[in-house]
């Protein structure tokens, strides 16, 4: 008797709506999503080329032991991480600040907002094509630069160096996605209550004070969200450097994971050693979704 | 009643039966080019009504994008019927054996040999696999030298006499055309097309001696000091040499055509005249320009003019072989119209008829792209030429951009390209 209350207990049957109403969305998520990921692990186990009709060929792990050989690799390794860190740490700080700034305004919040996320809304395509624009030898790029630093004539080699190439794609990526972040900061700054503030108000507490000790811990669970949100989006960034390197910029220094992926696939045809690379992307993008879980958990915050 | 129902249910059913059995669809991908598209709708429409039952949808993407989208669609065996490429990215296709072999019946002919008979000797080769022909030419390109004349005169120069012969001119006109304000060009004398390494810069290093494989197909990158005194070369063109070009500046044959004082020269093929009348027919008309062979280097040990390449239409063979036959009937037809390709869009079909017409000897300039190309050789084509083509490019960026040594660049290339090559 006592079994069948068990399996018939109101919980028990909200956890079967529940699944009832989560398996559409699962089974959808299986096939776009879990399916390509066994599927390129599969196909990364073999030397196959794209066009080719004959049976591809079982290899192991060899496609694998390339990659970790290959400088080339090793290059895409250090292009994305050094586009990663570069980008999503500015990103972070401007868009926190940013954050602040609006909500600390009296009037004009949802202009600011609307102008600070406009960026996110154009396509990347759209947004590298009007950058190539800008870093035209002869565009608008050297020409602010010149007239702010008073040095006429001068390239700053904004696509044709590779410094600068770098910096110029984390540049467009920070300009696009600040807004973004940005608006993520203010929902999580409105959630802190204001009687916090006003608590620390009547103990003498400045402005600086309020932002060191209140805001900054409150807004942790917020930070570490969009720290690892842009993180994984950097990790992911194609479309910039593709564009720069179809405007002539040299490949090299921007040749990102994604990139080396879509070179290896599209223009050589190896589909399996190119699958290969994507699953060290899916792996490396796995771990930081890990942080991410670890770090939450550990800093829930309730109010 | 219920059999007069019954007897027309039976004629439409056979209705659509029969028009079921006859239609063809031919799906047909190729670039974007206006004037091509203008010909060639007329021609599908004529052809359509010729065939009734066939049904043509001609689709255009830039250039680019038109082998991305080719490559993903035969790699899920959803490829168009007929498409076109240029032969560099096309090889892959013939040996992963994708296509359909020439119908010579369905195309018109009455043998194998009377289409090989048609072409200019040599041009089907590149299409030529194992006894079988796999496409037929839309056109066949090489590139020369335009220059605008007023550019030339504007710094004190002769174009008809101080045009430049040599590489080593060549630097020494463009410095002089060039109108720099510091280290930013607002006036090129020339620049390279950069995305076309195999095309114009693999002939340069041929003038040197050096070659792209060697003539027993196992080395890659023949030749180390061809090799570095073109990658010398490029470095001294660049941005941190004598600062006369970089391939982040604009096309330089896109300008060439606006006439607007920002290029005096650039490199490309006869289709380029098509082009200038229809972007500036003024300028096209004023006679301002011209064209003369691609330069060779003072110390050439060879005249090698920039290799020719072919954009050839070929077939699905995963298709029905109805539409495999009507697909080769349809590219006959268009192709059956090579003068008005030549005319309308100034392209080469490199039938012997069109070569040996008046309309091709009448064309401006023809002469100069015709004595290049009888003194070169086809463009490079391999199942890896993309590959190749990009570790070239990766090279000459390094050495022109990245600030590293001719030495180091060569040195990488040759590995990459030897392991490319071994791979196959």
């Amino acid at each position: 008797m006592s079994k069948r209350k068990t399996k018939y207990s109101i919980e028990r049957k909200k956890a079967q709506w529940g699944w009832i109403f989560v398996a559409p969305s699962l089974i959808v998520f299986a096939i776009f999503n879990f399916y390509p990921i066994f599927n390129a692990f599969y196909t990364s186990l073999f030397k196959k080329k794209l066009l080719s009709l004959k049976a591809p060929t079982f290899i192991g792990l060899h496609n694998y032991a390339y990659l970790l050989n290959s400088p080339d690799f090793w290059n895409s390794i250090r292009a994305t991480v050094v586009f990663t860190i570069g980008t999503f740490i500015p990103l972070l700080i401007f868009s926190l600040l940013f954050a602040v700034l609006i909500m600390s305004r009296k009037r004009f919040q949802k202009f600011f907002q609307m102008a600070y996320y406009s960026p996110a809304v154009l396509s990347s395509v759209v947004a590298a094509a009007i950058w190539l624009i800008i870093f035209d030898p002869r565009g608008l790029a050297n020409q602010w630069v010149n007239l702010m630093m008073n040095t006429p004539g001068i390239d700053h080699k904004w696509l044709a160096n590779s410094i600068m190439v770098q910096l110029s794609t984390m540049l467009v990526y920070g300009w696009k996605y600040v807004g973004y972040f940005t608006i993520i900061f203010i929902v999580g700054l409105a959630s802190i209550p204001k009687s916090i503030y006003e608590a620390a108000r009547i103990d003498g507490g400045n402005q600086w004070k309020n932002f060191w000790y209140i805001t900054l811990p409150l807004l942790k669970p917020t930070t570490i969200l969009v720290s690892i949100m842009s993180m994984l989006q950097c990790l992911k960034t194609f479309s910039t450097q593709y564009l720069f390197t179809q405007g002539g910029a040299p490949l090299a220094p921007i040749n990102v994971i994604t990139m080396n992926v879509y070179h290896t696939a599209i223009r050589d045809h190896r589909i399996g050693r190119a699958s290969a690379m994507s699953i060290i992307l899916f792996i490396i993008m796995l771990f930081f979704t890990w942080v991410q879980f670890r770090s939450s958990r550990a800093d829930e915050i309730s109010y | 009643m219920k059999k007069l129902l019954t007897f027309f249910l039976f004629v439409l059913f056979l209705i659509m039966t029969v028009n079921t059995v006859n239609a063809v669809e031919i799906t047909f991908w190729t670039h974007e080019d206006p004037n091509r598209t203008e010909i060639e709708n007329r021609y599908i429409m004529e052809f359509e009504k010729a065939n009734p039952g066939v049904t043509v949808k001609r689709v255009t993407n830039s250039s680019t994008k038109i082998q991305e989208l080719v490559l993903t669609a035969f790699a899920a065996n959803q490829g168009p019927d007929i498409f076109n490429m240029s032969i560099e990215d096309e090889y892959a296709y013939i040996v992963n054996e994708r296509l359909a072999p020439i119908d010579f019946e369905a195309a018109g002919y009455p043998s194998l040999q009377a289409v090989y008979d048609a072409y200019v000797p040599g041009v089907l080769d590149p299409v030529t696999y194992k006894g079988n022909l796999y496409g037929l030419p839309l056109e066949l390109t090489n590139w020369c030298l335009y220059l605008n004349k007023k550019v030339f005169r504007d710094v004190g120069l002769d174009p008809e006499k101080d045009y430049p012969k040599t590489w080593e001119e060549m630097v020494e006109v463009s410095d002089k055309i060039a109108i720099r304000d510091g280290e930013i060009l607002s006036r090129r004398g020339f620049d390279f097309r950069y995305p076309y390494y195999l095309v114009s810069m693999v002939p340069m290093v041929e003038q040197l001696g050096g070659k792209l494989i060697s003539d027993d197909g196992k080395t890659a990158i023949v030749n180390d000091e061809a090799w570095l005194k073109f990658l010398k070369f490029m470095q001294e063109w660049g941005p941190n040499g004598k600062i006369l070009g970089s391939p982040t500046y604009a096309n330089a044959r896109k300008l060439f055509n606006k006439d607007n004082n920002d290029i005096g020269m650039c490199l490309t093929g006869l289709y380029q005249q098509g082009r200038i009348r229809n972007d500036n027919p003024d300028f096209y008309n004023s006679g301002e320009w011209m064209v003369v062979p691609f330069p060779v280097f003072e110390d050439a040990v060879k005249d090698v003019p920039a290799a020719y390449y072919g954009h050839y239409y070929m077939v699905n063979g995963q298709k029905p072989i109805e539409n495999q036959k009507m697909a080769w009937k349809l590219i006959a037809y268009m192709l059956s119209h090579g003068e008005e390709y030549l005319t309308k869009v100034n392209i080469v079909i490199p039938t012997v008829k069109l070569m040996e017409s008046e309309t091709y000897k009448s064309m401006p300039y023809s002469k100069v792209f015709a004595d290049d190309m009888a003194k070169g050789h086809v463009v490079y084509y391999a199942e890896s030429s993309a590959e190749i083509q990009s570790l070239i490019r990766e090279a000459v960026e390094s050495v022109m951009l990245a600030g590293t040594s001719p030495e180091d660049a060569l040195k990488t290339l040759k590995r990459k390209a030897q392991e490319v090559l071994e791979e196959g």
